[in-house]
């Protein structure tokens, strides 16, 4: 007994360093928003600002204008779209990486998971410029070649939204690659041998043996991803929203329409607050997500 | 060995942690060391420093290259711990600064008469609510340039009106007359000053609405007709130093790439509007030393000589000679090689219509509205009285939000 106490105590010990960083980098600035929500901190009141109840709050809620509930739909249906397209493509490349006997598997690997290495911003602005630029993008070269009118590729809300979500796909699809293709290899072979000897297709072996098996592996994964292409900023903002390279088209999600109507403003107690609603909507979504994930079990 | 390896990373762990809490010592040697946060480019810093070591062995001035320097500043600038003794940068802040209580006016620490000695646009830029937060270096403002492979420079269009022939006659397989950032607030300021509009006065009223304003923005939506639909930096610049835009209105800041591309580069005064007989009349950026109030009280005689040192005019010549930049100090440009200096004298030029960046507060969230509503505009075809209408009202609400 007096071991088994001594063995927690040495286990608090030694992970109180990781857990106080937690706290510090992760814990404190969502309290510090919660609590600076509710003061008048601004420009005119940086120092010395005082408590004013859910002041901020009321006025938070002109921000979800009908322009905010727009830009809500708009951020369901990005993650909805970016979720089943990777879900669907990396299933796709990651089975096409487990067949036996592939050759230059480890290459393929390699140059699928590339698009991880590099820096985001990098790559979306190489995707900007240089393919979906009305002067020198790739995409407008080919249109050339082919005889066709050069595209305003970011210039519409529909267009946008797809070149958006190729370059999401680039940038998110190493990840899910690399979980689903883990999780395929840990399916046990002998229950595929199983299958073919009842003479299950491979349809039939998708359905029922390889995604329930895979299922539980993922999952954590595809929790993670819905949370960060939900709270997506920055393939939207640097495409189409970045101020001094506007495109002309007017998607937004929720950040990005937030950012234009509060976070501009230097008001922090006001921008606090917006945060906070948007942290707690964040919330509600991935515990609906794992609701539903949890029911699909 | 397991639980002495744990020990070990848990002290790294927690050794690190605090070390970036640690403060950097000072020296207490009866030296005084004034910290200088800045953002400029070496050529600039290195003739700061050059002009400010003449000031040892009383005053260490330590100059230190800080990315992000706005935010930094917002955080910490009442940190005496924290916080530099002076930063310099561009004047279109110190609003912001002023407003939260971290600028110490440089009323504070030089006779108001040696400012007299400065071009008054500089002086008005530094000046917030009455007081002068800003000694004035060197300014920028945007130029009138053109290839002169394509433009002699007898032909230079003088008036935008010769200037939409220009565009129309030579706006042809992939080449364009004039290219400009023709969507951002910052490039559209020129032709809105032309027509006697404005974003944003003094008073922190938006202007986007006004009569003036609308009219600027009409006229000039025939020229963006003849530019490439994306007129951000990099297509606009490319164009330009790819000679497949004859000519542009750029910062001073592209000169030494355009160069370096083997562009033959002309400079000239800003075309007149034919309608108003004014010119075009872009925003101008003053950068100067700004005094944060945490260090005026107990570093009050080193900021007075810091900023002594710098109202000589050796420091503004030894900068236009570094970097192209246009000394704020009049008595400058009787320097010979000031004088010989196109882009110095351009700028010179320009100036003289010029408007500086507002310094209000307020302009913070007139950049977007203004971009969105000139992307309205000129990208997306809406109706300009319309869009204007929409965009003031969206201005006022934000700025009703900043408070």
């Amino acid at each position: 007994m007096k071991k088994r106490r001594k063995e927690t105590l040495w286990a608090y010990l030694t992970s109180a360093p990781s857990l106080i960083l937690i706290l510090l980098i992760v814990v404190f600035p969502i309290l510090y928003t919660g609590y600076i929500s509710f003061t008048n901190m601004n420009v005119y009141h940086w120092f010395d600002f005082s408590f004013i109840g859910t002041e901020n709050y009321k006025r938070a809620l002109f921000v979800f204008d009908s322009g905010f509930l727009g830009a809500l739909l708009a951020t369901i249906l990005w993650t909805i779209v970016n979720m089943v397209l990777q879900l669907v493509i990396a299933f796709v490349l990651a089975s096409l990486l487990n067949i036996q006997n592939f050759k230059f598997r480890r290459v393929y690997k390699t140059l699928l998971m590339f698009p991880w290495a590099m820096p985001g911003y990098v790559s979306i602005l190489l995707w900007k410029t240089g393919m979906f630029n009305s002067q020198f993008g790739l995409l407008n070269q080919w249109m050339e070649k082919l005889g066709l009118e050069a595209q305003r590729w970011l210039a519409t809300d529909v267009s946008a939204f797809i070149c958006c979500t190729v370059v999401n796909l680039w940038l998110a699809l190493p990840f899910m690659i690399m979980i689903v293709d883990g999780a395929l290899q840990s399916v046990d072979k002998s229950c595929y041998e199983n299958a073919i000897l009842d003479g299950a297709n491979w349809v039939q072996r998708t359905i029922y043996l390889t995604i329930p098996s895979i299922k539980p592996i993922i999952a954590p994964s595809v929790i993670i991803t819905v949370f960060t292409t939900f709270k997506q900023f920055d393939v939207i903002y640097l495409l189409t929203q970045q101020v001094g390279a506007k495109t002309g088209s007017n998607l937004h999600t929720i950040l990005t329409y937030a950012y234009e109507n509060a976070f501009v403003t230097n008001n922090y107690g006001y921008s606090s607050a917006v945060s906070i609603i948007i942290f707690v909507m964040l919330i509600a979504f991935s515990l609906l997500t794992r609701k539903r994930l949890r029911e699909g079990e | 060995m397991k639980r002495w390896l744990a020990i070990l990373l848990i002290v790294c762990l927690v050794t690190t942690l605090f070390v970036g809490c640690s403060q950097p010592e000072e020296i207490s040697d009866g030296t005084v060391t004034i910290t200088i946060w800045h953002d400029k480019e070496e050529e600039v810093a290195a003739v700061l420093q050059t002009e400010l070591e003449r000031l040892e062995p009383d005053i260490v001035v330590k100059l230190e290259r800080k990315d992000g320097l706005t935010e930094a500043l917002k955080l910490v600038g009442n940190d005496p711990k924290a916080a530099p003794d002076m930063y310099f940068f561009a004047h279109d802040k110190l609003g912001v600064y002023a407003e939260m209580g971290i600028l110490a006016p440089i009323s504070d620490f030089i006779d108001a008469t040696a400012l007299e000695a400065y071009l008054p646009m500089t002086i008005e830029a530094a000046t917030y609510k009455g007081e002068i937060y800003q000694l004035p270096l060197y300014f920028e403002t945007l130029l009138y340039m053109y290839n002169r492979r394509y433009m002699k420079d007898d032909k230079v269009p003088k008036t935008t009106e010769e200037l939409y022939e220009y565009m129309r006659k030579t706006t042809v397989g992939g080449h364009y007359g004039f290219v400009e950032q023709h969507s951002t607030a910052y490039y559209s300021a020129g032709w809105i000053h032309a027509f006697g509009g404005y974003i944003i006065n003094e008073e922190g009223q938006p202007g986007l609405d006004s009569k003036e304003t609308i009219a600027a923005l009409e006229y000039h939506k025939k020229f963006v007709e003849y530019m490439p639909s994306e007129g951000e930096y990099a297509t606009v610049n490319t164009l330009f130093r790819e000679a497949k835009a004859h000519s542009t209105i750029g910062g001073p800041w592209l000169v030494p790439t355009i160069r370096e591309s083997g562009i033959d580069l002309g400079l000239a005064p800003m075309p007149v509007v034919n309608e108003t007989g004014k010119a075009i009349a872009p925003y101008s950026g003053v950068q100067g030393l700004h005094v944060l109030k945490v260090a005026a009280g107990k570093k009050h005689d080193a900021i007075i000589k810091v900023l002594q040192q710098l109202t000589g005019d050796e420091v503004g010549i030894a900068i236009a000679k570094a970097s192209g930049c246009a000394p704020a100090k009049l008595s400058c440009y009787d320097d010979p090689d000031v004088a010989k200096d196109l882009m110095v004298m351009s700028m010179y030029e320009t100036a003289q219509n010029a408007v500086p960046m507002p310094n209000i507060p307020e302009m913070d969230v007139m950049w977007t509205v203004t971009e969105n509503l000139l992307v309205d505009i000129n990208m997306s075809g809406k109706d300009v009285t319309e869009s204007a209408k929409a965009a003031q009202k969206k201005a006022l609400d934000l700025i009703a939000s900043m408070k």
